[in-house]
C-alpha cells in the first residue's frame, strides 16, 4: 500500500534552523531529511522543545530553514517568494493546529472554503467543494455553525475539512489530538488516515506512541535532529 | 481585478463579524470617528443658515416682488458697480447734469416704480426717557413693498400720524402711542396701529412710518432709491445706468455675483482661506484618527490569531491588511452615514437655541450638501487612515509565534523615533520661519509637522515611563508595563492626549497673547467701574444756548446711581457753540518763540484737558494718574499749577505763562495777554495719553483769565450695569440741556474671542477626557487575563481601580506634558506674526507674549489627576477570577 511515487509530496534536505545568533542561539532543527509520499502518514515524535513544531512550519513555507532545501510537490519553498509559498498553503499544503484552528467570525463552512476564495475562486464554488469536504468528514450539518458554538472534536474535523478542500495533498498536523479526549483524538487520527489513504500525504507531530501507530512511519526527534526512523511502528496496534 | 475584489469580500465578511461580535469596541471606534462627523454637520449647517446667503439677502432688501432697485447717486458721478453695489461700488468722473428717474427708464424701459424703503435713526420718547431707534419709511402696503414687513398684529399705517413698531420697540414699554422727538426738540405723537417683524432686525428697536411722516435724523448720503418690476435687467443695462451715476440692485445678478465681473478684482484672499481649511482639516484628522486609532489598534490585536490561520490558509500578507482595513472601512461608512443623520437632526433641534443668540433673522434651515459629503468623506477617511497602522502592523506580524500562542509583534522600527525628531525639528524651524516674517499660517503648518513628529516619538517617551516606573508601587509599574507591551494601543491615546493638549496649549498662548497687546494697548478714560457725565446734544438742533444745569443732570444721576459719589470737574470749558477756547502754556523766558508746554497727546474724557482744582478733591482719574510722589495735591493747594510736557528739559522751571486764545471757525479772534503763574512742569514720555494738559488751582485761574466752569460729572463707582446705563442714558437725554454718559469697563475682550477660547477649552478637555478613557476601557478589557493572574496570586480586589487609576494617569499626564511641550513651539512662535506689528506710529513693538499658566496647570496636572482619581473611584473593583482565552 506503500507504493511509493517517484516524487515525494514532501521532501526535507539537510534542513537546519537556528534561532537568534551567537550564545544564544537555539538549533531548533540540525540537518533534518527526510520524505513523505502521496497515501503516507508519517508521525513525528520527540520530547518538548525537540523542534517538532519547527519542521511544520518549515514544510508549511510558514518559517524558512536557516540552511537545507524543502520541497513541496518539487517546489523547493526557500526558491520562492513569500506571495509563492502563499499559493501554495492555498492550493497544496493544509495545516491542522492542537487547537484554535478556525477563524471564530466564519462559519465552519466560510471557513473550510477560506483557502479557496483566497485563491479567487468563486464564492458559489468554493461553498460548493467545502460542503463536499464537511461531508465526506460526516459534518456536512455543521456548514453554517461558528466556532463557537462546536465541541473541540466537531471543530478539529472542520480544520481537517479545510485542510483538504480543493484536493490539497500535503496535510501537516500539528498534535491535532492533543486538546481532545481520547475517543474522540482516535475518531479525529482515523479521519486523518482516510485522507492519506485517498492519496494525501500526511505529517503528523505527537507524543502519544498510540496515536503514532496510526502512522506508516514513524520519525523521532531529539534536539531538533532525527534520532531514529522507524517503519511501520507497531503495526498490530491498528486494527 | 475580479479576484482583487473577492480578496475584499472575504475582508469586509471578516470585519463586519469582529465588529458585530465585539460590539463595545466597535461602538468606541464608531463614536470616536462620529462624533466629529456630526458636531461638524451641525456646525455647518448652523452656520450657514445664519449665513444670510446673496440669494437669501436679496429679498430682505429688495422685498418679494420688484426685479431691482436703481439709486441714482446724489454726488453726481459716474459709478463702477459689482453685481451687488452693497458689496463694492467706486465713484469716478463727475457728470454734466443731474441724472432724473426719466434718464434712468430711457434705459430699462417705463416701469411701475415704488420708493425703496429709507432708514435712519429717529429719536423717540420712552418711560426711561429719549432714546434713539431705527426708523424706516415705506409705502408699506404697496404691491412692491410686499415681504419688506411682516403685520404680526394690528393693521398697517393709513395716515401720516399712524406708525407700526416692532416687537423689541413694543418691549421699550411705549404703549400705543409713539412720542417722537425731532431735530429741534419738539415732539409729536404718532399712533402705533400695529406690530410688525423686520425681515432683517430680530432684537433691535424698529419704527416704520409711511414715507415723509418721520424725522429723518441722519442720511446716508446715497439718494433716493426706487424699486422697480419688470423683467431683469442685463449687466449692459446696468453698465449703462453706471454711466448715468445710477447704482443697481438687480435681484438675478446680486444673487449670482460669480458671474459678472466684480468692479475691483480681489482674488487674493482665496488662496489664503484653502490654505487655513487644508489646515484645519489636516489637523482635525490627525486628532481624529489618534481617538479611534486604539479601538482599532485593539481590534487588530484580538484579530492577530485570525488573520495568522488566515496567513497559514494561504493569505498573503495584503488579504490580511485588507480584512483589518475593512474594518475600518465599515466604521468609516457608518460613522459618516450616523454623523450627516444625526448632524442634521441636531442642527434642526439648536436652530431656535442659536436665533436667540443672535440679532438678525436667521436665514433659511440649509442644508449644504456638497460639504456634508466632503465631511462624511472626511469621516470615512479619518476611519481607513486610523487602520492603516494597526493594519500594517497585523500584516508584518510574525505568524509562527502568533500560532504558537506567543505575540507575534515584529520589532518596532528604530527609524521612526529618528524620523520623529527630524519631523520635530523641521516643526521647529518652521515654527521660527513663521516667527520671523514667514506668517501665521507656516506657524500653524509648523504646529502640523511637530504633532506628528511627536507621534512618532510617543512609544520611545512610553518606554522610558515604563523602565522608571520600576520603583513605583505594583498598580503603577503595571499600568506602565502594559501601556508599552501593547504599544499600538497606548501610542495613539498618549498622542491623542498630546494633541489636544499642544492644540490648547498653543492656542491658549496665542489668545493670551494677543489679548494682553489688546489690553495694554488700551487706554482707559477713566478709573475702572468709574463713569463720567459729560453735555451731549444728540440729534438737537440748533443746541439748547443755555449752559448745563449740573444740579438737574446730578440729580438724575443720583436717582439712577445712589450709592455714586458725584461730584462736578471744574475746568475750562467752552462758553459757546460757534468759538472755543484754548489755554497755552508757554516758557516765560521764551514766549514769542512760540514754544508750548504740553504733552504729546491728551484725552478729554473729563470734559476739559485744563482742569482747575485746589487739589482738596480731584477727580478720581487725575489723582490716580499721578504718583503720590509728585505731590500734585500739595503743589495745587500751595497755589502752583500742575503742567505736563514731552519735554523733558522744560521741568526745570518753576513758572510758566499763560494765555487764553479764543478762536472760531475763521481762526483765533482774542488772545488774553500772557500772565506768568508759579508752576511745576511734570514730564510725560512720548508714548503715554494723558487725561488732561494741566490743573491750576483756583486763584491762578482767575489771575490768568481762565474761564472756569463745571464741565462734567466725576461720578465715583455707579455701579450701573450696562442696561441701567442704557435707561439713565436715556434719562440724560430727556433733559433741557441734554448729556451722556461714559462708564469706564475697562479692556473688554471681544465676546466672540471670549466665547471661542471657552469653546476649545471645553472641547480639549472633552477630547482629552475621550481618548484618556477609552484607551482605559480597552486596558481593562485587555488586561482581563492579567488581573486574573493577579487576583489567583491573591491581590486585592481594589487592585483593578488603582491599575484602572494608574494608566489612566499615565496615558494623560505623559500625553499632556508632550502636548505641552510641544504646543510651546507654535504657540511662542505665533505670538510674533500676531502682536509684534504695532499699529502704526506705536513706539512699543511686541511681541506680547503671555503663557496661561493657571489654564496649563490645569490641562497638565489637573486633568489627568481628576480622571485618574474619577477612574479609581467608579471603576468595578471586582477582579475576574477566570482568564477568558483567546
Ligand atoms: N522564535 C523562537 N526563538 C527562539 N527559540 C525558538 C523560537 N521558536 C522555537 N524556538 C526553540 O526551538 C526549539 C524547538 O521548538 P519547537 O516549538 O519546534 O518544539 P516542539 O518540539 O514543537 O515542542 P512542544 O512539544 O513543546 O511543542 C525549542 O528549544 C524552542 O525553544
Ligand atoms: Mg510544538
Amino acid at each position: 500500500m506503500n507504493a511509493p511515487e517517484t516524487r515525494p509530496v514532501l521532501e526535507l534536505a539537510q534542513v537546519t534552523r537556528i534561532h537568534g545568533a551567537g550564545g544564544l542561539a537555539v538549533h531548533a532543527l540540525r540537518e533534518v531529511s527526510f520524505e513523505t509520499y502521496a497515501g503516507e502518514l508519517v508521525a513525528v515524535m520527540g520530547p518538548s522543545g525537540s523542534g517538532k513544531s519547527t519542521l511544520l512550519t518549515l514544510a508549511g513555507g510558514l518559517d524558512q530553514p536557516t540552511s537545507g532545501r524543502v520541497l513541496v510537490e518539487g517546489t523547493d519553498l526557500t526558491a520562492v517568494g513569500s506571495a509563492e509559498r502563499a499559493k501554495l498553503r492555498r492550493t497544496s499544503i493544509g495545516y491542522v493546529f492542537q487547537d484554535f484552528n478556525l477563524i471564530p467570525a466564519l462559519t465552519a463552512g466560510e471557513n473550510v472554503s477560506l483557502p479557496l476564495e483566497l485563491d479567487g475562486v468563486p464564492t458559489r464554488a468554493a461553498r460548493a467543494a467545502a460542503s463536499t469536504a464537511l461531508g465526506e468528514l460526516g459534518i456536512a450539518d455543521l456548514a453554517d455553525r461558528f466556532p463557537d458554538e462546536m465541541s473541540g472534536g466537531q471543530q478539529q474535523r472542520v480544520a481537517i475539512a479545510r485542510a483538504v478542500v480543493g484536493d490539497r495533498r500535503l496535510i501537516l498536523a500539528d498534535e491535532p489530538t492533543g486538546a481532545l479526549d481520547s475517543v474522540t483524538g482516535e475518531d479525529i487520527l482515523r479521519l486523518l488516515r482516510a485522507r492519506c489513504d485517498a492519496g494525501a500525504a500526511g505529517v503528523l507531530v505527537t507524543h502519544e506512541p498510540r496515536h503514532a501507530a496510526w502512522a506508516d512511519r514513524v520519525v523521532f526527534l531529539r534536539d531538533g535532529a532525527v534520532v531514529d526512523e522507524a517503519g511501520e511502528p507497531m503495526a498490530a496496534v491498528r486494527s | 481585478m475580479r479576484r482583487h475584489l473577492l480578496g475584499w469580500r472575504i475582508a469586509l465578511r471578516l470585519a463586519r463579524r469582529d465588529l458585530l461580535k465585539h460590539r463595545a469596541r466597535a461602538i468606541i471606534a464608531l463614536v470616536m470617528v462620529t462624533l466629529p462627523v456630526l458636531a461638524v454637520v451641525t456646525a455647518d449647517i448652523l452656520i450657514q443658515t445664519a449665513d444670510v446667503s446673496p440669494t437669501e439677502g436679496i429679498s430682505r432688501r429688495l422685498g418679494a416682488v420688484a426685479t431691482a432697485e436703481v439709486q441714482i447717486f446724489e454726488g453726481r458721478q459716474r459709478v463702477t458697480q459689482g453685481p451687488d453695489p452693497l458689496r463694492d461700488w467706486v465713484a469716478g468722473d463727475e457728470l454734466s447734469r443731474a441724472t432724473t428717474f426719466a434718464d434712468v427708464e430711457g434705459v430699462i424701459g417705463h416701469r411701475s416704480k415704488l420708493a425703496a424703503p429709507t432708514s435712519s435713526e429717529l429719536v423717540v420718547r420712552t418711560p426711561h426717557g429719549r432714546e434713539a431707534v431705527a426708523a424706516e419709511q415705506a409705502d408699506v402696503t404697496a404691491p412692491l413693498a410686499r415681504g419688506f414687513y411682516r403685520l404680526d398684529g394690528g393693521r398697517w399705517p393709513a395716515a401720516s400720524d399712524e406708525v407700526v413698531v416692532n416687537q423689541a420697540m413694543r418691549d421699550r414699554g411705549v404703549g400705543d402711542t409713539l412720542t417722537i422727538v425731532d431735530r429741534d426738540g419738539t415732539e409729536s405723537s404718532r399712533t402705533i396701529v400695529g406690530t410688525i417683524v423686520d425681515a432683517t432686525r430680530r432684537s433691535g428697536e424698529v419704527v416704520v412710518g409711511l414715507p415723509g411722516t418721520l424725522p429723518r435724523l441722519t442720511d446716508d448720503g446715497m439718494g433716493q432709491g426706487w424699486l422697480v418690476d419688470g423683467p431683469p435687467l442685463t449687466w449692459s443695462q446696468v453698465q449703462r445706468l453706471n454711466d448715468l451715476g445710477v447704482l443697481v440692485t438687480d435681484r438675478h445678478i446680486a444673487s449670482h455675483p460669480d458671474d459678472y465681473p466684480d468692479s475691483m478684482d480681489d482674488g487674493s484672499g482665496d488662496s489664503t482661506t484653502l490654505q487655513v481649511a487644508a489646515l484645519i482639516v489636516v489637523m482635525a484628522l490627525i486628532e481624529v484618527v489618534l481617538l479611534a486609532g486604539p479601538a482599532f489598534a485593539v481590534g487588530a490585536r484580538k484579530q492577530q490569531r485570525s488573520l495568522a490561520l488566515l496567513v497559514a490558509s494561504g493569505g498573503t500578507p495584503a488579504q490580511a491588511r485588507r480584512v483589518i482595513l475593512a474594518g475600518g472601512l465599515l466604521l468609516g461608512v457608518a460613522a459618516a452615514v450616523i454623523g450627516v443623520a444625526g448632524g442634521i437632526g441636531a442642527a434642526w433641534l439648536l436652530q431656535p437655541v442659536v436665533q436667540r443668540f443672535n440679532a438678525s433673522w436667521l436665514g433659511p434651515f440649509d442644508v449644504p450638501w456638497p460639504h456634508l459629503v466632503a465631511v462624511a468623506a472626511f469621516g470615512l477617511a479619518s476611519a481607513v487612515i486610523a487602520c492603516v497602522v494597526p493594519a500594517w502592523i497585523a500584516s508584518r506580524q510574525n505568524v509562527v509565534a502568533v500560532l504558537a500562542g506567543r505575540r507575534g509583534d515584529a520589532k518596532p522600527t528604530r527609524a521612526f523615533p529618528v524620523l520623529g525628531v527630524v519631523l520635530f525639528g523641521i516643526g521647529v524651524l518652521m515654527a521660527i520661519a513663521g516667527a520671523s516674517g514667514r506668517g501665521d499660517l507656516m506657524v500653524a503648518w509648523s504646529a502640523v509637522v511637530c504633532v506628528l513628529g511627536m507621534v512618532l516619538l510617543v512609544p520611545v517617551v512610553v518606554s522610558w515611563v515604563a523602565r522608571a516606573a520600576g520603583r513605583f508601587p505594583l498598580p503603577v509599574r503595571f499600568a506602565a508595563r502594559d501601556a508599552v507591551r501593547h504599544r499600538t494601543r497606548t501610542t495613539p491615546a498618549v498622542a491623542a492626549v498630546a494633541a489636544t493638549v499642544a492644540g490648547v496649549v498653543a492656542l491658549g498662548i496665542s489668545t493670551s497673547s494677543d489679548e494682553k497687546q489688546n489690553r495694554e494697548s488700551y487706554t482707559p478714560n477713566l478709573v475702572m467701574g468709574d463713569a463720567s457725565v459729560t453735555p451731549d446734544y444728540g440729534y438737537l438742533d440748533p443746541r439748547p444756548d443755555r449752559p448745563t444745569d449740573w444740579d438737574q443732570v446730578a440729580d438724575v444721576v443720583r436717582e439712577h446711581a445712589p450709592a455714586a459719589r458725584v461730584s462736578p470737574v471744574v475746568g475750562v470749558g467752552q462758553t459757546s457753540t460757534t468759538s472755543w477756547v484754548n489755554v497755552v502754556f508757554a516758557d516765560p523766558a521764551r514766549t514769542a518763540e512760540d514754544e508750548q508746554i504740553s504733552p504729546s497727546s491728551s484725552s478729554s474724557a473729563l470734559g476739559t484737558d485744563v482742569v482747575v482744582s485746589d487739589g482738596a478733591q480731584l477727580p478720581s482719574l487725575v489723582a490716580s494718574y499721578f504718583s503720590a510722589d509728585e505731590g500734585v495735591a500739595e503743589t495745587l493747594s500751595a497755589g502752583r499749577a500742575v503742567v505736563l510736557t514731552s519735554d523733558a528739559s522744560q521741568t526745570r522751571l518753576d513758572q510758566v505763562a499763560i494765555h487764553v486764545e479764543t478762536s472760531d471757525d475763521d481762526g483765533p479772534t482774542v488772545s488774553t495777554p500772557a500772565v506768568t503763574v508759579p508752576a511745576t512742569v511734570l514730564y510725560r514720555p512720548d508714548d503715554d495719553v494723558a487725561p488732561l494738559r494741566a490743573i491750576l488751582p483756583p486763584s491762578v485761574a482767575r489771575r490768568a483769565g481762565v474761564p472756569a466752569a463745571t464741565v462734567a460729572l466725576d461720578v465715583a463707582q455707579p455701579h450701573l450695569t450696562t442696561e441701567a446705563q442704557k435707561d439713565l442714558q436715556a434719562a440724560l437725554q430727556d433733559l433741557p440741556t441734554p448729556a451722556g454718559v461714559y462708564v469706564e469697563r475697562g479692556y473688554q475682550a471681544d465676546a466672540y474671542t471670549r466665547i471661542v477660547q471657552w469653546v476649545l477649552a471645553a472641547l480639549g478637555a472633552i477630547l482629552m477626557l475621550g481618548g484618556t478613557l477609552t484607551a482605559m476601557f480597552l486596558a481593562l478589557s485587555d488586561a482581563r487575563p492579567d488581573l486574573a493572574t493577579l487576583a489567583a496570586v491573591g491581590a486585592a480586589p481594589r487592585t483593578r481601580r488603582r491599575v484602572a487609576a494608574a494608566y489612566t494617569f499615565v496615558v494623560s499626564f505623559v500625553g499632556a506634558v508632550l502636548g505641552m511641550l510641544v504646543g510651546f513651539v507654535p504657540g511662542l512662535a505665533v505670538t510674533w506674526p500676531l502682536t509684534a506689528e504695532g499699529y502704526s506710529g506705536s513706539d512699543h513693538v511686541g511681541p506680547y507674549i503671555e503663557i496661561p499658566w493657571l489654564m496649563i496647570a490645569v490641562v497638565v496636572l489637573g486633568l489627568p489627576l481628576l480622571t485618574a482619581v474619577v477612574v479609581g473611584l467608579f471603576t468595578r473593583s471586582r477582579l475576574p477570577m477566570v482568564a477568558r482565552v483567546g
